[in-house]
């Protein structure tokens, strides 16, 4: 196991080649040396980009402050360990890491993209009808965007969104928080 | 409630007016009194400091306030369906510290507690709004950039201001406070006209987050008293924090509420979720970095502040809009800084237009 200063100067070489804002570098340095050694670890088998080590960062700081636990615990997590062994390429490793910590971070959030997902996709919309859900459900809007090229084209895609207007407007309720939304 | 202060500075021009006089002649249980040319001065950041904003609410600065006292609310907004409340501003900063507070980011520049010792130029302008509008009713309230009642026990200005709207017919003030500082209040007669409102917040956040403020429990027995001593009395729910137990606690909140307060005796109730520019998350989570309150499922809304995910926050107010429907008496409700569709989501029709809304809530 490296001796804390060995951690200590590791760490500072990685948050340097990565230009890693003093603020970000302090605050994973000042994690306990489990949690700090955890990280390090994950940002160079996944080479996390600068972005990426910040979000992790933060992720992981108010991931600490709301469940109670230490990063060290969060990163051992198995959606964490899961996604850290996926195949794939590294970017995509790195990708799904930080939507497994954003998962722990947003647990509800996440329950309901995934339902409202669900819902679209049970549409079964033709290619040409785009349903937009707000960004992290930031609003209650819903964007419906139809794309067509011919004036039939269009006519049929409005004849299928018509088909779906209870499922549509169930989704719209949805979002508003209603639960059983008929 | 006792509140500490390291300093008091009165403005050199200041020294003779009722507030000074008042408030020295209190001092010395207080804090050192000394003299300044400008108030604004002594109001700014102290240097040097790591918490300059803290070490402005312990620096009370009596001063001439040399702009309006009277606004439409600052958190108003063509996005968002108003309630036409209209803002007085008697004093500026807080001696509580809230770690949600808005005003860590908005006096951030000026964190000394200013109170305005010519604080009767407020009444000329309010005369004045009212005869633009003889026939309307106007609620005004004195707790946007202050607790309204906080230091009451050393300034006395609920005094002043109660005798005033007392005499008027189609105006109401209202009192927003934290404190069960009402002690003033119960040897007045506000004669229907001024109403006290508490925000109200579960057990869970006070201890999180509402330092130095009175617990909810003391809230609502201080309401139970203005109210029996001929006062309206009204909450805000504001912010509400969408924790994982919040909707069960929330409905808890409203239930200790309502065994003590009657909900026909309420005027009205508010409901805002919780809500933060990147700036005011920034300073919130700087002063207060281990209150897990201000790390909850906020994302970027479409206002550009942090807020409780719509579908989250959409359902925690038709919670609490039911809870107060099946109270046994209608209650009249409103959300703040909402457009809208959120408004028409949870009480099932349009909002008001806010001079409507206003009028309205200044006469329940």
């Amino acid at each position: 196991m490296m001796r804390d200063e060995t951690t200590a100067a590791a760490i500072r070489a990685c948050a340097a080649s990565r230009h890693l804002p003093d603020a970000h570098t302090e605050k994973w340095l000042a994690m306990d040396t489990p949690s700090r050694m955890g990280l390090l670890d994950i940002a160079e088998r996944l080479k996390l980009r600068t972005g990426q080590l910040v979000a992790a960062i933060d992720l992981l700081d108010e991931i600490e402050i709301r469940e109670g636990v230490s990063s060290s615990a969060i990163l051992l997590r198995d959606e964490i360990q899961r996604a850290c062994r996926l195949a794939g390429s590294g970017p995509w490793r790195a990708a799904a890491f930080l939507d497994a910590l954003r998962a722990i971070r947003f647990p509800r959030l996440k329950l309901a993209l995934d339902r409202l997902s669900s819902e679209v996709a049970m549409l079964r919309l033709p290619a040409g009808v785009r349903v937009e859900l707000p960004k992290d459900l930031g609003s209650d809007e819903l964007v419906i965007r139809v794309s067509a090229r011919t004036a039939s084209e269009l006519e049929n895609l409005i004849d299928a969104l018509a088909a779906k207007k209870a499922g549509l407007v169930r989704i719209a309720k949805l979002i508003g928080g209603e639960d059983d939304a008929a | 409630m006792k509140f500490d202060l390291d300093a008091i500075y009165i403005e050199d021009a200041c020294r003779d007016t009722t507030l000074a006089k008042r408030v020295i002649a209190r001092a010395a249980m207080i804090a050192p009194v000394s003299f300044v040319a400008d108030g604004r001065v002594t109001a700014r950041p102290a240097v040097g400091l790591a918490d300059s904003f803290a070490a402005g609410k312990r620096r009370m600065v009596i001063m001439h306030r040399r702009s309006p006292f009277l606004m439409a609310c600052p958190a108003g907004s063509a996005k968002f369906a108003c309630c036409g409340y209209l803002v007085l501003t008697l004093a500026s900063n807080c001696p509580m510290d809230c770690s949600y507070c808005f005003l860590q980011e908005y006096v951030a520049d000026n964190p000394g507690f200013q109170v305005y010792a010519n604080y009767e130029d407020a009444f000329a302008e309010i005369d004045k709004l009212s005869a633009t509008a003889p026939a309307r009713h106007f609620r005004i309230g004195t707790g946007e950039l202050a607790d309204s009642l906080a230091m009451d026990s050393v300034t006395g200005l609920s005094i002043d201001l109660v005798n005033f709207f007392s005499a008027r017919e189609k105006l109401t003030l209202e009192f927003k406070t934290k404190t069960h500082e009402i002690e003033n209040l119960l040897t007045l007669d506000p004669r229907g006209r001024v109403l006290v409102s508490w925000t109200l917040s579960p057990r869970r956040v006070f201890e999180a987050c509402e330092h130095r403020t009175a617990s909810p429990s003391e809230r609502i027995a201080a309401a139970r008293r203005v109210l029996d001593a001929g006062y309206r009395v009204a909450f805000h729910l504001d912010p509400i924090i969408a924790y994982p137990d919040a909707e069960h606690d929330y409905v808890e909140l409203m239930e200790e509420l309502f065994s003590t307060i009657a909900p026909a005796k309420i005027s009205f109730l508010s409901m805002g979720g919780l809500r933060m520019t990147p700036g005011l998350r920034a300073a919130a989570r700087r002063r207060f970095p281990k209150d897990a309150m201000l790390v909850g499922e906020d994302v970027l809304a479409e206002d550009g502040r942090y807020r409780t995910f719509a579908t989250m926050r959409i359902r925690l107010y038709k919670i609490l809009a039911d809870k107060f429907k099946t109270a046994g008496a209608e209650i009249p409700s409103y959300l703040c800084m909402e457009n809208s569709s959120v408004h028409e989501r949870v009480f099932g029709a349009p909002a008001l237009h806010p001079a409507t809304a206003g009028e309205r809530l200044a006469t329940r």
